[in-house]
């Protein structure tokens, strides 16, 4: 299926785990098993779980994801840490899966994994021709977009200490926030042995010198847009791909949703919300303003981000850690990133 | 044949043979994927030595022009030293170390010399990526 380089594991492998976790389970079969090969992080199945127990039959939808140990952004990103979040999350009003089980020991599975919710809907990529007839139609009929908007206020106005998220590192005042995201991205590239970019340098420069002052620090999602969210009947079933979250700056997010690397051939934002609509209704249910000074610095800081991404990516081909092609091809991403980058610079 | 258009012969093969004749979608996306990666080394390939020329002819107009500038308006070392390694070595290293010495002389060298000495340094940046997107877009 995928390139793994750790051993594979059979749905009897898993029935074999489930039984140790549903210990008044009996007759425990599993249902419509399959491995997606979606994204570049971790393995992930889905199936249905069919039980009994106290001679009544039940059911229960599951996700099994598993750290394959090579996977893009692998030191940042652990499922330890997407496992917790999830269970914090699971006391706010955000949806998302119901945070089941995780498991460090590579005993187990052959790596370490997590069990979650199987949540109802669908994940269409804005990036294919039917991801995106998905989102207009999705747009006209006029539902989703405002859930849109209003998950990702829900998320910024999560009370996130009372939800146990402090443990995700709350930033320095000031430019902390920033600082800490410049020093990431700028450690992910120094494990690469991808050659200096002199343009690369003189974006991270320009960012170290523009710094601005981050005014409220909330949850921040690191990759909030359509692609990262399970829709089911034009709603938000689950708000997925907890690999980057911080807490930090909500304009972090907001950049991200405005910018137009993520959308395709159309002024909809993430292919999906008008600009306009966008702002009134994120700074209604915020209570917050969208400073689009600081959201096209951000901007600048996702393409040193995207730089990180590819140069990280295509180093896993190159030094053999990954036989996966779709990783060779971003060696070419990282110019044309560059290329943008300048432009934003002025250049 | 050369090496470019072999590879360009291997991208064609490979998007409309046997792409095709893979079932299994994992190793079909992969021998897609193969296609358009040959493809882009081809070209890259096949420009390498034309490009090569004109990083070189940048290389030397860039490094003429930022010691001009200095010239005019002595005092910052730093600069002028890394300017001086970028000279010796002529490779990227030293252009970066060039870009993070102007940032880190900013104060010394004034908005108006250091604007100079960096929009000169980004001509040329254009001019390479401008080179390099020929191939990578």
């Amino acid at each position: 299926m995928t390139s793994s380089p750790v051993a594979a594991i059979s749905s009897e492998d898993i029935r074999g785990y489930l039984a140790t976790k549903l210990a008044d389970a009996e007759h425990i079969e599993l249902h419509d098993v399959a491995q997606i090969a979606v994204g570049w992080s971790h393995e992930t199945w889905l199936f249905e779980c069919h039980y009994r127990e106290s001679g009544e039959p039940r059911k229960l939808g599951l996700c099994l994801r598993r750290d394959p140990g090579n996977a893009l952004l692998r030191h940042l990103s652990d499922l330890g840490e997407q496992f917790r979040v999830l269970k914090c999350l699971e006391r706010t009003d955000l949806p998302t899966p119901k945070a089941y089980w995780f498991e460090s020991d590579p005993a187990i599975l052959g790596a370490p994994f997590l069990v979650m919710e199987k949540v109802a809907g669908a994940c269409p990529s804005p990036w294919g021709r039917d991801g995106r007839a998905y989102y207009a139609g999705a747009s006209e009929r006029g539902i989703l977009p405002g859930e849109f908007t209003r998950a990702l206020a829900t998320l910024h106005t999560i009370d996130w200490q009372a939800a146990g998220l402090e443990f995700l590192g709350r930033p320095e005042p000031g430019t902390g926030f920033a600082e800490r995201e410049i020093a990431k991205w700028r450690e992910l590239i120094a494990t690469t042995e991808h050659p200096p970019e002199p343009i690369l340098t003189d974006l991270i420069c320009w960012l170290e010198a523009n710094i601005p002052p981050c005014d409220r620090v909330t949850l921040v999602h690191g990759a909030y847009r359509t692609g990262n969210l399970l829709i089911d009947d034009d709603r938000i079933s689950a708000v997925l791909d907890w690999e980057l979250q911080v807490l930090g700056d909500p304009m972090y997010d907001v950049a991200y949703v405005l910018s137009d690397l993520n959308r395709e051939g159309t002024e909809l934002l993430s292919n999906l919300v008008a600009r306009d609509a966008f702002f009134e209704d994120y700074e209604a249910a915020t209570g917050f303003v969208i400073d689009e000074h600081r959201c096209r610095y951000y901007n600048a800081l996702y393409a040193m981000r995207s730089v990180a991404f590819w140069m990280s990516a295509s180093d896993l081909y190159a030094t053999g850690r990954s036989n996966d092609i779709r990783l060779a091809r971003t060696a070419w991403s990282v110019p044309v990133v560059l290329d943008r980058a300048a432009r934003d610079l002025g250049y | 044949m050369t090496p470019d258009e072999l590879l360009q012969r291997l991208s064609q093969t490979l998007r409309k043979e046997i792409g095709p004749a893979i079932e299994s979608e994992y190793p079909k996306t992969q021998a897609f994927m193969a296609s358009v990666v040959t493809q882009k080394l081809g070209r890259q390939v096949g420009l390498e030595r034309a490009h090569e020329r004109a990083d070189a002819a940048e290389l030397d107009a860039l490094i003429g022009d930022l010691g001009g500038l200095l010239e005019q308006s002595p005092g910052e070392d730093r600069v002028a030293a890394a300017i001086e390694d970028l000279g010796n070595s002529r490779d990227k290293v030293r252009l970066c170390a060039v870009i993070v010495a102007l940032y880190a002389a900013r104060d010394e060298l004034g908005e108006v010399k250091f604007s100079a000495l960096l929009n000169r340094v980004r001509l040329s940046l254009r001019a390479n990526i401008n080179r390099q997107m020929e191939y990578a877009a």
